[in-house]
Order: C-alpha cells, then structure tokens, then sequence
C-alpha cells in the first residue's frame, strides 16, 4: 500500500517538475470561437471572463465598437469580435462571454461566441501566421497545431489598439 | 481697616498658594490612599485655610473647610478609606474653595456661592446625618471702600501677581510667553528674509527640575508654616516651571503639515467617486423600497441611515477635495513680473494689481489654468492697454491698470481679468471677421455685442495689425478658450469701447464630480454638465420652424437656432416621437443652442470617468459616468456639441421608417404571427385554427414576454393576436408599448379575450387594437380575421 502510494505521489512529482523544466517551451492560452474558428490568447492577458452584461452605446465609432459597459466601477470599452472579422453579427446566446483583456494599462470587453478550453501548447507547435497575412499590422502572432485542431493565436496589443 | 487689609491679602495670597499644592496633592492620594504624609499635608491646609477664614469672620469659607477637614481628619486616623466616591466630594469641596476665594478677593466677602449641598456629603461622609446648618454671609457695606483701593491696584500697568488666582497667574504666563514667542518668530523671519539657514523652532530645552514642581514632589513633614515662602520669588518658580511646558507644546502647533504624494490623493478621490456612485444607487434604492413597503416602520431607520452616509459622503468629498486645494497664487506670483518685462517690451506703463490669491483650487486646474491666463494677460497688455501718450489724450492715467483678481462664487471661481484700455469695437472685430472668412455678412448683421467679443476667441482670428513678439499670431485666444472648456470653465466678456474689458473664468471648484442634467432620447441616456445648461423648454413640435435648413424657435425675444441629440449622436429613431419635446438650453461663454431631447430624467450628481485611451476623444463625449443603476450613461462635451451641431443639418421632425422594405411574401409560412395568451390551452386553441392556413406561428406567455420577442427583432410580425388578462403586462399595455415603436406602427394587433363589455372594446381600441374577437370564437372565424388582416395571398390557399 504504502509503495503504491509511494509511486504516485513520485508520479505526481514528476509530472509537476516536468513542465518547469520546460516552462520556456510551453505557452498557455485560452481558446474560444468566433464564428467557425477557433483563436486564443494568451492566459496572463485575460483580466477576466464575465457573462454578457449590459453596455451602453458610444456613437461616433466603428459598428465594431458597441459601447462600454461597467466593470466594478470602471467604464471599460466593448468591441464585437464578429464584426470586427467581417462576420454578420450575432444576437448574444447563453454561451457568449465577455473576454476582458488587459496589457499595460489598456483594458478592453471582447465579444466571442463560445469559450473552448485553456491549452497549454509548445512553443514548437506554434507556426508562423501565413505569409500573405504575416504583415505587422496584422492581428495574427502565429497558428498554433495541436491533437488536430488549429488555433489562430491573436495579438493581443493589437487588439487592444484604436484603429479609427 | 488697612491693617485688615494687610492680613486679608496675606490670607489670599497663602490660601491660593496651598490650595494649588493641594490640587496635586490630591489626585496623588487617589493613587496613593495609604500616603499617611500626604493626607497630613492635605490636612493641615484645609486646617490652616479654616483656622484663618474664622479669623477673618469669612462664615461660609469656615463652615466649608471645617467639614472637609473632619472627612479628612477621619481618614488620617484610618477611620475612613478614601474611595474614588469620597474622593469626587473633596476635590469638589476645593474647587468650591477656589471659588469663595476668588469672590472674596474680588469682593472681600464670601457671599454669593451656595455651600449647603457640600457640606450635606461631607458631613454624611464624615459619619454624620448631613442636617447641617449653612451660615449665610452678609457682605458688609464698609468693604465697598477697599474694593475701590484693590481695582487701583490691579489697574496699575506691571500686572499685580499678588492679587492673582491660579487660572490669571497662567493666563498672565501663557500672554508673556506668546509675546517672547512672537518676538523670536519676528528674529527668524527677519534672519530668513536676510539669506541665513535657520533651524526649524527647535523645541527648548525643558529642564527636568523645573518641569516638576518642587513643592509637590517633597510633601512637608513638619506643618507648614502660615507663610511658607516669599511670595515674588514662588512667582518666579511657578512662571519657570510652566513656561517649561508650553514651550515644548508651541513649536508643534506652528504649521502642521506632511507631504503626501498626489497619486494618494488622487486615489483617494477616486475611491470617493465609487463612494458617490454608492450613495447614489443606495438613494435610488431607498426610493423603490419605500414605494413598496409604504408606511412601514423599518423605513424610518432605513431613511435615518442612507440620509447620514449621504451627509457623511457629501462632507468626506468637500474634506478630500480640499486636501487637493491649492491657492491660486501660485499661479498669480508669476504675472507681476510678466508685467514688467512685457510694458518695457511695449513701451506702456502698465500696473497689476492682484487680489484673492488665496482663493483655493483643484490642484489639477491650478496647473491648467496657467496658460491661458499668460494669454489672456499678454492681450490685455498688447491690445488693451494703450501707450502712454495716446492714454493722456484718451483723459487717462499715463499708466493703465490691470487687475487680477480670483474669488468664490457658489460651486465655482471666478477669475476676473480687467483692463482700463481701450476696451473690444464689435463692429470692427465683425468687419475683420468677415474679410478673414470666419463669419459670414448675415452671420454679422444678426451678432450681438457679446457674441462679436466672443470672436476673439476663433481659430485664425488676431486683431493686432501688426504680428509683435508678444501677441497678434491669432493662436493664444483660440488655445485659451479651447483649455477653459476643457476645465468646464466658461468665458464671459464685458468691453466698452475706451473704458476697457473684463474677462471672467469661471471654472467649477473640481473636475472629479459635476451635476449633471440627465436627459433621454429614444431609449439612451446622457448627461449634460449642468453648469452649461440655461434653461430647459418644454416645446410642442408646431413650435419648431426651419430657417436657411435649420431648425429654430421662438424663445421669449430670441431665435434660438435647435438641434436634435439624436442627429448628433446617430440615434436610431425606434419610438414614435410624441407630439412634444424639450428643450434644454445650452449657453457657453455668449453662444447659445437648443438642444431637442425626448425627456428630461432629473438632476443627479456624477463622477466623471474616462472610457480609457481606447475611446479617448470621441467626438461630442466628454467622458462617462456610471449611474445608481449600474449602467453607464455618456457625458455630453458641451463645447464640441455646440461645434459639431453647426454640421448636422436640420432633419424632418418626424421621420418614417424605412423599413418597408418588406420581402415579397413567397410561401404561405412567410407569414408570421405571434400569440399572446398565459393559459396554454387557449394558445393551442388558436395554433389548431391556424395551422391550416400554414402560417409561422410564435408564442409568447405575457405581453413582457411578447416585447422582449419583438424588440429582439428575429422575426418580422404580420399580426399579434393578444389576450387581454395576462401577468405581468396586460394586453392594453402592451398593445400601447408596440405603438411606441415606429416600426410596428401599423401592426395588426388583434385582441383576443372573454371580456365582452363595450368600455374593454373602447379600451382595446384606444390601446391601438384593430380587432376585438371574444371567445368563444370560431376556429374559421379567427383564420378569416387573420387572413384579412395580414393580406393574406389567395394563391395560398
């Protein structure tokens, strides 16, 4: 018994200083959907997930931008990923979530059809974006590969930045 | 009679000396019961004050201290253990003393202060029944003459210390110290004005035996004697001995201050901005709660409660605010030497004066302000003031004056800026307008005075022939007007031409928080600065007339030129406009406009927050606020509206839906109605009817329910069939909500209902029904009525 539990408790700390051996090499992200594609971000950008909330609307700004809603106190921008990539907006369903984004001090909402997963993926499986895309200003940093799915890994400075 | 005299300020002075010991004495005993030294020294002073008082007939005096010291006769010989109770009746049986022998000095009678009630609980004390008798003193007649003799001595300049009781003694000190202090403050100053490095006050040096004293600290074992000391030199002791302690206390009272970095303030004020936002939503909380629970007896303490955090908000905001607060002449410091270099420049013999300096401000618009008062003052000096030949033949003073002055008026500053020179012509600045382009001639001829000054402030305009070092490029007024409003400041010139201008600041105490006047349109809100706002006009739309494109009305004796928020702010116009608006005046330095909103929803007081960088500078918005409600509401730039409505062109009031771009109808299930109705059965009693026409059918529960369906605007309704009983919106409710909308203005709205009577059908047709059916019906009867009413194609039949 006791060298049963011996072993997995070895097991468990291999596994947990296997990754901080290679900590470098692995990026972790969260991925979610918008339209038939699934993106991701990097996990250390995400203040937080929140269920849609009411926002109120900003004119004088691009159809992408439906407003600003209120986060605890702080007005915070909201900005439609769909139209942003050029898709027919969405009425909000159950599974729409606000991804609050943070770098620097520039905070913003995105609107995204369905959250996946947190992914934890090499750095090797990660590709550069396509070259007729790979231009500065794009918001792509790179497609990650990963069990047969692939994953557009979106800037998240760029995201962030006004672009009217 | 002097003889008495003599003995009697002898007794005065000997009784004041040892009752201030006994004081001390006493408080020590409290901690020390058991000091059989100290009781006998406390003793022997209540036995010798007795003694002398019955010598010089002071009855009340003797009758008090004969009873103290029986109580404290008692406890010397441990019959009586002196408690904190027993102990509360001495020390009030000596201040009584004091003040007998205050009177007694003052009137050389004991007469006048009511002993009995002591006496009672010190004889009680004592062991006795407390029926004592008290003496009633008579003041003689005779003393008259001696009180004259006294007051000559007091009214001598050295101040008598002889005749003084404690609390004089120390108020004496306290005075003399002051003057020392005052004296060494003047040595400093004069030594800082003169470039020396002087320490900071450095607290003197106490020394310790003088702080303690010395009669206290050895309590006489032997009994004391009835003159214990030269009285001049015990003065001196005690003038040491106290004005050891003031000193140290003095230097820390001369400006008390610590440096505190500004981020903390700011956080500060950010964190009574959230406190605010609270306070608001716990009002509008209060409010719906005492709507509900009316008359309830909770609602009291509920209304106590949110009326003091309001109270104590408002006052922790002006608190934190004034730690913010600077004094303007900060700012004011730098314009007198401006002046001088700029009249040398210009050849003009120029004055400023300034007052109200030490009106305070916002730190953050101290810093702001700056500028545009350089600008404003350069101009004064450049245009206004004249040079100094051209003033004596104008009948002036060869030099002009300008004044600077800042000063409170209600929730904001004033700074006030006059010149005595030549003051603004309105019809040149009109002409030279014109010739730049700026206005146009029929813009000119229907200026007034005030909006002609107002032109000074126009980007590209300078009325300076000449472009000089110091002004006339025509950017300085333009960036002045541009940074007041953007303090939500405001300008205001007077001028008359030879006598001079006055220009008037007028910026709010604080950028943080503002009242706002909260205004509706469609289903948005905005607030409006409310320092901006005039007036507000309830209009009916016959009172809107269109002049050159643009909308405008009547305002007493004025044309107020209009514009709708909803044109500025892109609305989508979903309501059907009522037949009335308002109309909230805007007045901006001597501009004014009208601005149409749908409602006016009240006056609220707000915290300004940023949509941080990524919304920054939209047009027309100054920022945001978050409402008692949580949501966010847009705060209106009034300065750029007023820009932004000179654009927007006038738009026909009432605008029809362009929705009618409706799909030709292809198949019989393009046709689409809803059913509103909370019993299931009867739904499906009408889905079977009109199943067989092959119609879309949507149900709803209740007429809430059948809104949200709508105004989510997934379907395009043919009809609604509507039950007129339902939870939570009735079918007349929601029949008169629908009809808001423009889009379903002609919507087929059929009710459906057992209710028979003919005030329902004139309810039904008031609420914008267009058919009443009443159950029960007929399955045909109902398909037909539909059909009927959503054109339905015979082809599909």
């Amino acid at each position: 018994m006791s060298d049963k539990l011996k072993q997995i408790i070895n097991k468990q700390g291999e596994q947990q200083i296997s990754p901080i051996d290679h900590a470098d090499d692995i990026i972790q992200l969260v991925g979610f959907i918008i339209g038939e594609e699934e993106y991701a971000v990097p996990i250390l950008t995400i203040q937080e997930i929140i269920k849609p909330i009411r926002w109120t609307r900003v004119p004088q700004t691009p159809a992408y931008v439906l407003g600003v809603f209120n986060l605890r106190g702080s007005v915070i921008p909201l900005l439609d990923l769909r139209t942003k990539f050029g898709l027919r907006p969405l009425k909000h369903s159950d599974e729409t979530r606000f991804f609050v984004l943070k770098q620097g001090d520039e905070v913003a909402g995105f609107v995204i059809d369905r959250l996946t997963m947190a992914i934890r993926i090499k750095k090797t499986d990660i590709g550069a974006a396509p070259d007729t895309i790979a231009a500065d200003d794009s918001m792509i940093a790179g497609v990650g590969k990963q069990a047969g799915r692939i994953l557009t890994i979106l800037k998240v400075d760029k995201l962030l930045a006004r672009d009217f | 009679m002097d003889e008495f005299q003599e003995i009697l300020q002898d007794f005065l002075v000997e009784s004041f000396e040892l009752i201030e010991q006994l004081d001390q004495d006493l408080v020590e005993l409290e901690s020390r019961p058991d000091d059989l030294e100290l009781l006998n020294g406390i003793f022997r002073v209540a036995h010798t004050i007795k003694g002398a008082s019955s010598f010089l007939n002071f009855d009340v005096l003797t009758h008090l201290t004969h009873h103290m010291e029986d109580v404290l006769n008692k406890a010397r010989h441990g019959d009586l253990a002196i408690t904190a109770e027993v102990m509360d009746v001495v020390l009030e049986s000596i201040d009584l003393m004091k003040s007998l022998l205050s009177i007694i000095r003052d009137t050389s009678s004991d007469a006048g202060i009511e002993v009995g009630d002591c006496v009672v609980r010190l004889d009680i004390i004592s062991g006795g029944k407390g029926d004592v008798q008290t003496p009633v003193a008579v003041a003689p007649a005779a003393k008259v003459v001696e009180e004259v003799v006294e007051e000559e001595v007091y009214s001598s300049d050295e101040p008598d210390y002889d005749n003084m009781d404690a609390d004089e003694v120390e108020a004496e000190i306290e005075r003399l110290l002051q003057e020392r202090q005052n004296q060494d403050k003047a040595k400093r100053a004069a030594k800082i004005a003169a470039g020396e490095s002087v320490p900071e006050a450095p607290p003197e040096p106490m020394d310790e035996a003088e702080a303690k004293p010395a009669p206290k600290a050895t309590p006489a074992p032997a009994p004391v004697p009835v003159a214990p000391r030269a009285t001049p030199s015990r003065a001196t002791e005690s003038d040491d001995a106290k004005a050891a302690a003031p000193a140290t206390r003095a230097p820390a009272v001369v400006e008390q201050t610590i440096r505190v970095d500004v981020k903390r303030l700011d956080h500060l004020m950010n964190l009574i901005g959230e406190l605010v936002l609270a306070k608001n939503r716990l009002m509008k909380i209060n409010v719906d709660v005492e709507e509900r629970y009316e008359g309830e007896a909770f609602l009291e303490e509920l209304n106590q409660v949110v009326s003091i955090v309001s109270l104590v908000t408002t006052d922790l905001q002006i608190a934190v605010m004034k730690t913010r607060m600077l004094p303007i002449g900060k700012v004011f410091n730098k314009f007198p030497r401006m002046i001088r270099d700029l009249s040398r420049e210009l050849n003009k013999k120029i004055e400023l004066e300034i007052s109200g300096e030490e009106t305070e401000l916002d730190k953050s618009i101290v810093e702001e302000i700056g500028d545009p008062l350089v600008h404003i003052i350069r101009n004064s000096c450049d245009h206004g003031v004249e040079i100094p030949s051209i003033r004596v033949a104008a009948g002036k003073t060869e030099s002009g004056t300008i004044t600077l002055k800042a000063y409170n008026e209600g929730n904001a500053i004033v700074i006030q800026i006059d010149d005595d020179g030549k003051g603004l012509d309105p019809e040149m600045l009109k002409n030279k307008s014109v010739e730049k382009g700026i206005i146009t001639d029929a813009e000119a001829d229907l200026m007034s005075s005030k909006e002609a000054f107002a032109l000074i402030f126009k980007p590209g305009f300078s009325t300076a022939a000449a472009v000089t070092s110091v002004s006339g490029r025509g950017v300085g007024m333009d960036v002045v007007k541009t940074n007041i409003e953007k303090l939500n400041g405001i300008i205001d010139i007077e001028s008359e031409l030879g006598v001079g201008t006055s220009m008037k600041l007028k910026i709010p105490l604080t950028l943080a928080i503002i009242q706002a006047l909260l205004v509706g349109v469609q289903e948005e809100h905005y607030a409006i600065p409310l320092a901006s706002v005039l007036e507000t006009v309830r209009i009916s739309k016959d009172e809107i007339y269109t002049v050159e494109n643009r909308s405008v009305m009547r305002l007493r004796d004025d044309v107020l030129s209009l514009v709708h928020i909803g044109d500025i702010f892109e609305v989508e116009r979903i309501l059907d406009s009522s037949e009335h608006a308002y109309v909230v005046v805007l007045g901006l330095g001597s501009s004014k406009l009208g601005l149409i909103v749908d409602t006016l929803v009240g006056q609220e007081e707000i915290v300004i927050k940023s949509m941080g960088d990524y919304l920054k500078g939209i047009e027309g918005i100054a920022g945001a606020t978050i409402r008692g409600d949580g949501g966010v509401t847009l705060i209106v730039d009034v300065a750029a509206l007023m820009q932004m409505a000179r654009g927007v062109k006038a738009k026909a009031m009432v605008e029809e839906s362009s929705s009618s771009s409706k799909k030709e109808k292809t198949r019989a299930s393009d046709y689409k109605v809803m059913i509103v109705d909370d019993s299931k059965t009867d739904r499906m009693i009408m889905r079977k009817a009109l199943e067989p026409l092959g119609v879309t059918i949507v149900e709803a529960g209740d007429g809430q329910e059948a809104l949200n369906t709508l105004k989510q605007g997934d379907h395009n309704f043919d009809a609604m069939l509507i039950d007129i009983e339902m939870p939570r919106m009735d079918g007349y409710t929601l029949a008169g909500e629908i009809k808001k909308y423009n889009k379903y203005k002609n919507l087929p709205l059929i009710a459906v209902t057992s209710r028979t009577g003919k005030s329902d059908r004139m309810r039904g047709v008031e609420s914008g029904m267009i058919e009443y059916i009443t159950k029960p019906y007929s399955a045909d009867y109902l398909a037909s009525v539909v059909q009927r009413n959503v054109n339905f194609k015979s082809e599909f039949l």
